[in-house]
């Protein structure tokens, strides 16, 4: 991997204090969310064999908590750059052909997250005036497009972080 | 310029974007994204990326994903795949290659339980890779052997390939898993023959261990027991109709945790990295699932894929000719599409030329799904060497692609013994449908 | 101007001959070529059933496929309509057209093109035939909705939701004893391969379909072009409700015609027994939408009174 080194050892704007302790508590709660999918499919086999009712409705508990895990974790996976690169070409490219690859994709990548974010506010807001909610249980989905926009917000944070690092150590960066 | 030429330019630009080091997940989004906005305008592009975002992170089927994960990564920390693998190298580490061999096993008996060649090759690939690694393996062949393995959660049943074939063809599921059972353990045996070929060249890239007494054999199987309880309890599960595969999936990760609390072998730290890993590579895994369903809408908007098949047409083959173009097509377009995307968007107009042509539905079906895990391990963009390549994350995605090259001949002479031997797909469903 | 239609449905199926193509004809000739419909099948613009009015609400496609059921807290009174014994499979459609402004309320986010009725939901089983409402009980089934759920549950039989495209495997594997889905999943979700019996011949729950279309697309088109769109909407739904209700109905035969299938059509007696238990479902739900401030009685009289 490419960053290594800032693997093992986080540096830079992108792992600071406060953007460092505002992704741990979203990847805690991508992980509750985590043990709560296993819980919830867990509880749907031992009503139906133990106690013979299935919970009506517990795919959509599963689908929501699921939202949850995944928009929630893509900060963290961010940070430590665990999105999968093609890395095939990094040497044709050279030092410079890195540091601007690696300026414009956060550039864009930060560019897309600013307008998902947006759209998903816009939802989350059209939701809740309408009462969008799930089918059986009538769980409101407003939350839901919530996280969307916590994720990908702090996604962007990240990446826009990342990008202020990289424009600091240049193109001569030891890789 | 036409829609067509938009699709091309937007298929270089994703080209450009990942070379220049965009994560693959995000190019495709990037490329469906903007292209949606010239096709289609600012508004419908915003939406596209909302909608597919929520209804690719709600998915049911793909919860699959996160449970099998951290079962694997439970019984990583635990200490049980370990134990499998001490196991299957007490039994078969003796031969050259034995653990890589014994990897495309374990990926084949997993694929019984998964429809997902992802899914397949993240749980393989969190036992196996580390325990080649421990074991001397070459990263190339034990890179390889997973990701190319991993495929074949596509061939055995069941198979998200095949029901989405099924219902594009109007064919029938039953008689296409049924189809798939040889095929899949022909190419078992073919990734088998390929680590026997690697290393037969190079004996160090799978190293022989020394021969185990039988007793001690059975003394690391009787230790592998755990593990090898939740995979027969999760795949008997599913046969035995107890579980649909998500339920599967939350029972075996639920289990294995349960015996790694009781047994005392992972502590908090371990349980605590157990699941933050899981997450990482939950959002990893479905930022290429979401830019796969926002990069797939541009493409159907630019006709891309229904001019290539008028154009096929319209050349005047015979039906092999047509055969080989279309696989030829396929593999083209496996280069940088997503397998199931693909699907959707050729199987509506290669279907009605090979049926045409007199081939057997059944039989493409299996085709196409050959040809599709093809795809998922040619460069730049082979999902199954993404996933593997996040979970050996020190080794370069060259070296994947290099060790994944043995696998993939195995998966063309496989393909050329079906084309040529159509029985081996149909025997089966042949003497139980009709 | 070219209108994109959205369905997930996949390219071969029969709307696109029977619906989509004389929809897109009337609006061509009824515009002079101004304004064309490009039809996108297989969920091509997005994958599935259950974001299909999300799809319309947002501007993904301009027109959408899809069924109300999917989102239903958002249409509540349009989803009386599925109770069983509100409308018939035959003249629903046009029952549900008379009274479409009653539904209004419900279409705020979207402009409402054509709504229409599935053939009527069968009771599917694996393995144990239902010849009586004692048959059912206890007997896990997929019902595709929280008022289907409502009427199994009445029946005596237990309720399970999942996805459609999960119920094959459900029902090969025994998860699933039933579902309760209409005819065309026979072939359409290959349903047949894993189904024994089909039991007919009580009131029961009938789905709907609609065309929808985004309110942005809509406000760009000319008043006259939107007569045109509306119009063709209206008439694209009622070839729909026959569309489907025939296409069920021969399926249904030909499911019948094969060896060791049996359609079990129930006696007279079994179909009150159902029928009583399913009344006191339906006036439950309506009274209870009535507590929910949704004028469901009034819309419930108005599809059965001709
Ligand atoms: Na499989
Ligand atoms: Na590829």
């Amino acid at each position: 991997m490419t960053d290594e080194a800032a693997v093992k050892k986080p540096r830079g704007l992108a792992h600071s204090t406060t953007v460092g302790w505002a992704v741990r508590v979203l990847t805690v709660l991508s992980s509750v969310s985590l043990v709560l999918l296993l819980v919830a499919t867990f509880a749907g086999v031992v009503m139906r064999y133990v106690f013979g009712t299935p919970i009506l409705g517990s795919n959509e508990i599963i689908q929501l908590v699921s939202v949850a895990l995944v928009m929630l974790a893509m900060p963290v996976a961010a940070q430590h750059e665990d999105h999968i690169r093609v890395d095939v070409m990094d040497g044709v490219i050279g030092a410079w052909g890195r540091f601007v690859g690696d300026l414009l994709a956060r550039a864009i990548a930060a560019f897309l997250l600013y307008r998902l974010a947006l759209r998903a506010w816009a939802k989350l807001k059209d939701a809740a005036e309408f009462g969008d909610a799930t089918n059986m249980l009538a769980i409101p989905l407003w939350p839901f497009y919530g996280l969307i926009v916590l994720g990908s917000v702090l996604y962007a944070v990240v990446l826009v972080l990342q990008f202020v690092d990289v424009l600091r150590t240049g193109a001569n960066r030891n890789e | 310029m036409s829609d067509f030429a938009i699709g091309l330019c937007g298929i270089g630009a994703m080209f450009v974007l990942m070379i220049l080091r965009m994560p693959v997940g995000m190019a495709m989004l990037a490329v469906g994204y903007f292209g949606t906005v010239i096709l289609n305008g600012t508004r419908s592009a915003n939406a596209l990326l909302l909608t597919e975002t929520f209804s690719s992170a709600s998915n049911y089927s793909l919860t699959v994903i996160p449970l099998f994960v951290l079962m694997g990564n439970i019984a990583s920390a635990a200490g049980f795949s370990s134990r499998l693998y001490e196991a299957a190298f007490a039994w078969v580490g003796w031969l050259r290659g034995g653990l890589a061999s014994a990897s495309i096993v374990g990926c084949a008996a997993f694929s019984a339980v998964s429809g997902s060649s992802v899914a397949t090759a993240v749980t393989i690939g969190r036992v196996a890779l580390p325990e080649m690694k421990r074991f001397g393996y070459s990263d190339a062949l034990s890179t390889g052997a997973v990701a190319a393995g991993g495929t074949l959660g596509f061939l055995i049943p069941p198979s998200t390939g095949f029901v989405i074939y099924a219902i594009l063809t109007e064919e029938s599921i039953g008689q296409l898993f049924m189809a798939g059972i040889l095929p899949g353990l022909l190419l078992t045996a073919f990734f088998m023959g390929a680590i026997a070929f690697v290393t037969l060249r190079n004996p160090g890239a799978g190293p022989r261990g020394e021969f185990v007494p039988f007793e001690e054999r059975f003394k690391a199987l009787l230790r592998a027991m755990p593990l090898l309880l939740v995979i027969v309890v999760s795949i008997g599960g599913i046969y035995l109709g107890i579980f649909t595969p998500v339920e599967a999936a939350g029972v075996g990760a639920g289990m294995v945790a349960l015996m790694a609390g009781i047994s005392g072998n992972m502590n908090r730290e371990q349980a605590v990295k157990a699941v933050s890993d899981t997450v990482r590579t939950t959002a990893m895994l479905y930022l290429i699932i979401i830019g796969a369903s926002v990069l797939n809408p541009f493409l159907a908007l630019t006709e891309l894929p229904a001019t290539l098949g008028e154009t096929m047409t319209a050349a005047g083959f015979g039906p092999y000719g047509l055969l080989f173009l279309i696989v030829l097509a396929y593999l083209a377009l496996g280069m940088f599409m997503d397998g199931l995307a693909m699907l959707v968007v050729t199987i509506p107009i290669f279907f009605p030329i090979v049926t045409a042509a007199g081939f057997d539905p059944i039989w493409f079906g299996v085709i196409a799904v050959i040809v599709i895990e093809m795809g998922m391990i040619t460069p730049p963009v082979g999902l199954n060497v993404f996933v593997v390549k996040s979970v050996a994350e020190d080794v370069s995605m060259g070296t994947i692609f290099r060790g994944v090259l043995p696998f993939w001949f195995a998966m063309a002479a496989c393909l050329l013994v079906i084309v040529v031997f159509p029985q081996i797909a149909l025997l089966i469903p042949q003497a139980m449908f009709r | 101007r070219d209108l994109k239609l959205a369905d997930f449905q996949p390219p071969s199926h029969f709307v696109v001959e029977d619906v989509y193509k004389p929809f897109a004809e009337a609006i061509e000739t009824a515009t002079g070529g101004e304004i064309t419909v490009s039809i996108f099948m297989g969920g091509e613009l997005g994958p599935g059933p259950a974001e299909q009015y999300n799809r319309a609400v947002d501007g993904v496609a301009d027109i959408a496929f899809g069924l109300p059921g999917y989102t239903a807290s958002i249409f509540p009174k349009t989803l009386l309509t599925e109770l069983p014994g509100v409308i018939s499979p035959e003249t629903g459609t046009e029952r549900i057209i008379a009274n479409i402004d009653m539904l209004s309320d419900e279409y705020r986010r979207v402009v409402l093109l054509g709504l229409w009725n599935n053939a009527p939901n069968l009771l599917f089983t694996a393995e144990k035939p239902v010849r009586t409402m004692e048959d059912l009980k206890g007997l896990k089934i997929r019902v595709p909705s929280r008022n289907a759920g409502v009427v199994v549950e009445a029946w005596g039989g237990t309720p399970v939701s999942m996805p459609a495209s999960e119920i094959y495997n459900a029902m090969q594997t025994g998860v699933l004893d039933g579902a309760l889905i209409d005819a065309t999943a026979l072939t359409a979700f290959r349903l047949a391969e894993v189904t024994k019996y089909v039991t007919t011949g009580m009131d029961t729950t009938i789905s709907e379909f609609f065309l929808l279309m985004n309110r942005d697309s809509f406000r760009d088109l000319s008043d006259e072009q939107q007569k045109i769109v509306l119009d063709a909407g209206r008439e694209a739904a009622i070839r729909g409700g026959k569309a489907w209700v025939s296409k069920a109905d021969s399926i249904l035969a030909d499911f019948a015609s094969d060896e060791g299938k049996e359609h079990i059509q129930l006696s007279a007696d079994e179909v009150a027994k159902f029928n009583e238990a399913s009344a006191a479902a339906v006036e439950r739900i309506v009274e209870e939408a009535e507590a929910n401030g949704i004028e469901a009685r009034a819309y419930v009289e108005a599809l059965r009174n001709d």
